[in-house]
């Protein structure tokens, strides 16, 4: 089954997190835990999420703003990489003939 | 574990502040979650940060320096890293819904783009940022318990919305626990002429009374009598979709594994999975005198030992 936590799990889970902490990551949007009829509850991905949180804003000194300027960058770096590994995988699928004119399109445009 | 003072490049008279200075320094080049592609990153981090956490505090820093304690006094426990879940599908932070059913690369790219476009101004796509002109709304995210049944054939269901309303969720046929769906246009409503967000709702499938899932079978339990364990027969099991006659071959077993193909998850655009049905066995309530004296009498002429290959290399 798929693991949840809850709000206290959480705060459990990861030691630094004040409740106060994560209220703020929430209320900027920096975290989204998924809404059930329990509440607020957080996956694996959160929990990671929020260790990085924690470490930016304790040793970077960040604010929930400047957190959401590198959240942001962060998760469009992931998606774009995502793509990227999508369209790696297509190309590595092809025919060396593709593969090798793709290549040297490449190496053009570098 | 190395001296600390060497992890971080000082001296032993080293500042708390030249302390905090080296390790934020470090950590900016070794954090894994801040250099993703770099695979010596975590190995890094996790000696800067042990090293980091015997100096920062004087008190431990002080009992270090005296020797009291060791290099080894402040490991940490393992950690997973926001990168390690970053690409997994289903990721809600992921930027766009990444590329959509289109089989042609042209539209691949298209999609892309059309995204890239959605998610902000002039490519630089931060909704946090001040463009003032118009924002893509926010997307939220559900969950939604979905009983095992209507999960694998597939249902219309509506989630109560914790801000007022509903919502209408298709469920595909064939999903499975954890699947996170995604409906366009379902989220918060965009600003200045924006798209509107996107709902993502993770599935979570409740276990059902008698069936269970493994890839696309179906596993379900049957009792059967001891007459038709012997005799053989037809019998009728539940399966996702109803009712359907089973053949008993004669002479079975408990545990006999029989399988009825196709009747098991039909995902569309896969072959659909068979339901496998395991025997068991169960006698009547109550054993009555005619079938005991029967098995009395046909013991006499059988002797047919099952635990016989069980005991050969054990000592007995």
């Amino acid at each position: 089954m798929t693991d949840f936590l809850s709000e206290l799990e959480t705060l459990d889970a990861i030691p630094r997190l004040t409740q106060f902490r994560l209220t703020a990551f929430i209320e900027a949007r920096i975290v989204v835990p998924l809404r059930a009829d329990t509440g607020p509850v957080f996956r694996r991905i959160d929990l990671a999420r929020i260790e990085l949180l924690c470490d930016l804003a304790e040793e970077f000194e960040l604010d929930e703003d400047a957190l959401s300027v590198v959240m942001s960058l962060l998760d469009q770096l992931h998606t774009v990489r995502r793509d990227l590994r999508a369209i790696a995988a297509a190309v590595a699928a092809e025919s060396p003939e593709v593969r090798a004119r793709i290549g040297a399109a490449l190496l053009d445009e570098g | 574990m190395d001296d600390p003072y060497v992890t971080l490049g000082l001296a032993k008279t080293a500042t708390a502040e030249e302390i905090k200075k080296a390790y934020r320094k470090l950590i900016k080049a070794s954090h894994p979650d801040l250099n993703p592609d770099d695979a010596g990153a975590e190995a890094r981090f996790k000696a800067i940060s042990a090293a980091h956490d015997l100096l920062k505090d004087s008190a431990t820093r002080a009992r270090f320096d005296a020797g009291e304690i060791d290099a080894t006094g402040a490991e940490r426990p393992d950690r997973r890293y926001y990168r390690d879940y970053a690409e997994a599908p289903g990721n809600a932070y992921q930027r766009g819904g990444g590329f959509e059913a289109a089989g042609d690369p042209a539209d691949i790219f298209a999609e892309m783009l059309r995204q890239r476009g959605r998610s902000g101004a002039r490519g630089y796509g931060s909704p946090y940022g001040d463009e003032g002109f118009s924002a893509a709304g926010q997307d939220f995210h559900y969950t939604l318990e979905v009983p095992f049944l209507d999960a694998v054939r597939g249902a219309k269901t509506r989630i109560t919305l914790p801000e007022g309303g509903d919502l209408e969720v298709q469920i595909p046929t064939g999903s499975s626990d954890g699947r996170t769906l995604r409906l366009r246009g379902k989220g918060g409503a965009g600003l200045g002429g924006g798209h509107a967000g996107d709902a993502y709702v993770t599935l979570t499938v409740r276990p059902h009374r008698l069936f269970r899932r493994e890839g696309d079978d179906v596993l379900i339990e049957l009792p059967i009598t001891l007459d038709e364990a012997v005799l053989g027969g037809k019998v009728a099991v539940p399966t996702i979709d109803g009712a359907v006659n089973l053949s008993i071959p004669k002479g079975v077993s408990s545990g006999r594994v029989l399988r009825l193909r196709g009747r098991g998850v039909k995902r569309p655009g896969a072959e659909a999975g068979d339901q496998l049905v395991e025997l068991r066995i169960v006698l009547p309530p109550t054993v009555d005198e005619k079938l005991s004296d029967f098995l009395q009498d046909w013991r006499k002429t059988n002797r047919h030992d099952p635990r016989k290959d069980m005991f050969e290399g054990v000592a007995t």
